[in-house]
């Protein structure tokens, strides 16, 4: 037996859930099918307060952007690690084309905390040198076979991480 | 309020790192347990002598490791355990250098001890290679001290001095049962704790025994300072001076003031603490002197009024610790933490107490317990109905 997939939020449902949940507390401006929303992340109490912008659209992965402080300058010549640019910094914050972010997903309940949480390891990474976030560093075109790969994740248990 | 609640907060934190940093640099459980099996085995063993001097010596812990302040030293494996070896029956009439020869004697018949003993100033020293050393000072009775006082020998060995390692352990503990008093902030009363917002409101930071905590926190500073700055390290203000001012400004904050948080509260200490110094002016020139509370005629700046540049280390010192603690709060991120925690305690305890945080977010992560809240950040372990909780995932990306 088979249960029918969630179905996807709108660019106007994830607008207005970002909205009402304190956690990430911002504006923004809502488009027809996507919009921009500012929000600020903190992931500790001593931590820096960042100013995020979420890029959305409904036939996207939603994209996070660190505005300020500027990450690469903190970083003091050092590659970020996980983001798909450096500058302007877009973090890699979960495993795209797989099933840890689907679009029927609220966005305030994932890529807002993930969001804290790529931050406290970046924190981490600026006085340790090292990620102790886990993650996975792809092999250039691994993004391609990735498709794939995920359809057979249906069948198989996930693969291991790096912890 | 919600800022004010941020701040709070890293009070707390801030708490939390340096109650990590006194964990990983002050002597272990098991080791405690070990050095009281050992002395225990040294007390028996001296109290078992024929020697009429040694008649019913006893022997007993005193400084850091009797009061609970103990600080591992910078460059050594080895914890100082002090132990005093009190004979009850002695007076004054005993030169000081025949008890301890006496003690010596008895130490070196046993091949155990023998091969591990040190001969020191006024001491014998045991030591226990990587783990700890067991310093042993004769002492024996003051009868002219109306508070139980005793005599130990002088540096060079030549005449009893006034001291009372009891008393002085009894008097600290005393203060350290001292309940400071801190204000109830508005934002964590139960009425706003209800309120979303402010809500979940985290484990927060404290301090295991504050009074015990200040004083690791002076001793790992000073050690740092005096090797940072190239002094010489005979000029480091000592232990008990330290301890003694620490102690002393701990019970006038605690019986005056109402703080705000634990680090409120240090910071006010520290600063104080030269309130408790007497000075006075003897032909044209300076004079210090930090009693000994317990017992009559023990000045613990003794040195600084012979050698005067102990006293201005000491002030250069005391400033830069002020300074470096009232700071704290300024820190921006956890690396920014990291660094200010090594300029001032040394890059180990730095790179324990970040890992102690970021091990604890992780495991929280790995075990789903992971939540995260409005203007604090991500939370640990406490579930709260209004807080998000952060769901799995994989960092991805080069």
């Amino acid at each position: 037996m088979r249960f029918a997939e969630p179905k996807p939020l709108t660019a106007a449902q994830q607008f207005l859930l970002l909205r009402k949940n304190p956690l990430s507390a911002g504006n923004g401006t809502l488009g027809s099918g996507c919009f921009e929303w500012r929000f600020r992340a903190t992931p500790t109490p001593l931590s820096r307060i960042y100013e995020a912008r979420l890029e959305f659209a409904s036939d996207r992965s939603p994209r996070v952007y660190i505005e300020t402080p500027d990450l690469v300058l903190l970083a003091g010549g050092k590659k970020l690690p996980h983001v798909y640019e450096q500058s302007p910094t877009r973090l890699c914050l979960y495993l795209p084309r797989t099933y840890e972010w689907q679009p029927w997903m609220r966005l305030d309940q994932t890529v807002v905390p993930w969001t804290s949480l790529w931050l406290f390891y970046f924190e981490d990474w600026l006085g340790e040198g090292e990620w102790r976030g886990g993650g996975e560093h792809p092999v250039p075109r691994d993004v391609e076979r990735r498709v794939s790969r995920s359809r057979l994740q249906r069948q198989h248990p996930p693969r291991e991480r790096i912890e | 309020m919600l800022h004010d609640h941020r701040l709070f907060l890293r009070d707390g934190m801030l708490i939390g790192a340096l109650e990590q940093m006194c964990a990983t640099l002050e002597i272990s459980q098991s080791q405690t347990t070990l050095a009281q099996e050992r002395y225990e085995g040294v007390g028996g063993w001296l109290a078992e002598s024929d020697d009429p001097l040694l008649k019913a010596i006893g022997i007993f812990l005193q400084g850091s490791t009797a009061i609970g302040t103990t600080v591992k030293p910078i460059g050594s494996n080895e914890h100082d355990v002090d132990l005093v070896a009190h004979v009850p029956g002695l007076g004054i009439w005993v030169e000081p250098t025949a008890l301890k020869k006496a003690i010596g004697d008895r130490l070196r018949e046993n091949g155990h001890y023998e091969p591990l003993l040190v001969e020191m100033g006024r001491c014998w020293r045991l030591v226990y290679a990587n783990e700890f050393h067991l310093d042993i000072t004769p002492s024996i009775p003051n009868r002219d001290c109306n508070m139980g006082g005793e005599y130990v020998p002088d540096r060079a060995l030549k005449v009893w001095k006034p001291s009372n390692p009891k008393g002085y352990k009894a008097l600290f503990l005393e203060r350290v049962k001292l309940v400071p008093r801190f204000r109830v902030m508005k934002g964590l009363q139960a009425e706003d704790r209800a309120h979303a917002s402010v809500e979940p409101y985290p484990e927060q930071g404290r301090f295991k025994g504050i009074l015990q905590r200040i004083v690791q926190i002076l001793k790992r500073h000073r050690d740092v300072f005096i090797l940072a700055n190239d002094l010489d390290t005979s000029l480091s203000p000592i232990s008990v001076l330290v301890t003694t001012l620490a102690s002393q400004s701990y019970e006038y904050c605690v019986r005056t003031n109402v703080y705000d948080s634990e680090l409120d509260l240090l910071v006010d200490v520290i600063k104080r603490m030269p309130d408790f110094i007497e000075t006075r002016t003897v032909n044209g020139r300076m004079h210090w002197f930090v009693w000994n509370e317990t017992t009559k005629g023990e000045n613990f700046a003794e040195k600084w009024n012979g050698e005067p540049r102990r006293a201005e280390v000491f002030y250069a010192w005391h400033s830069r610790v002020l300074n470096d603690i009232g700071r704290l709060r300024d820190v921006e991120g956890l690396d920014g933490l990291k660094q200010r925690l090594s300029d001032s305690f040394g890059p180990a305890p730095a790179k324990a107490v970040i890992d102690s945080i970021t091990d604890e977010m992780s495991l929280s992560r790995r075990n789903g317990l992971l939540t995260a809240a409005p203007h604090v950040g991500l939370v640990t372990g406490l579930a709260s109905a209004t807080a998000t909780p952060v769901r799995s995932n994989t960092f991805f990306g080069r």
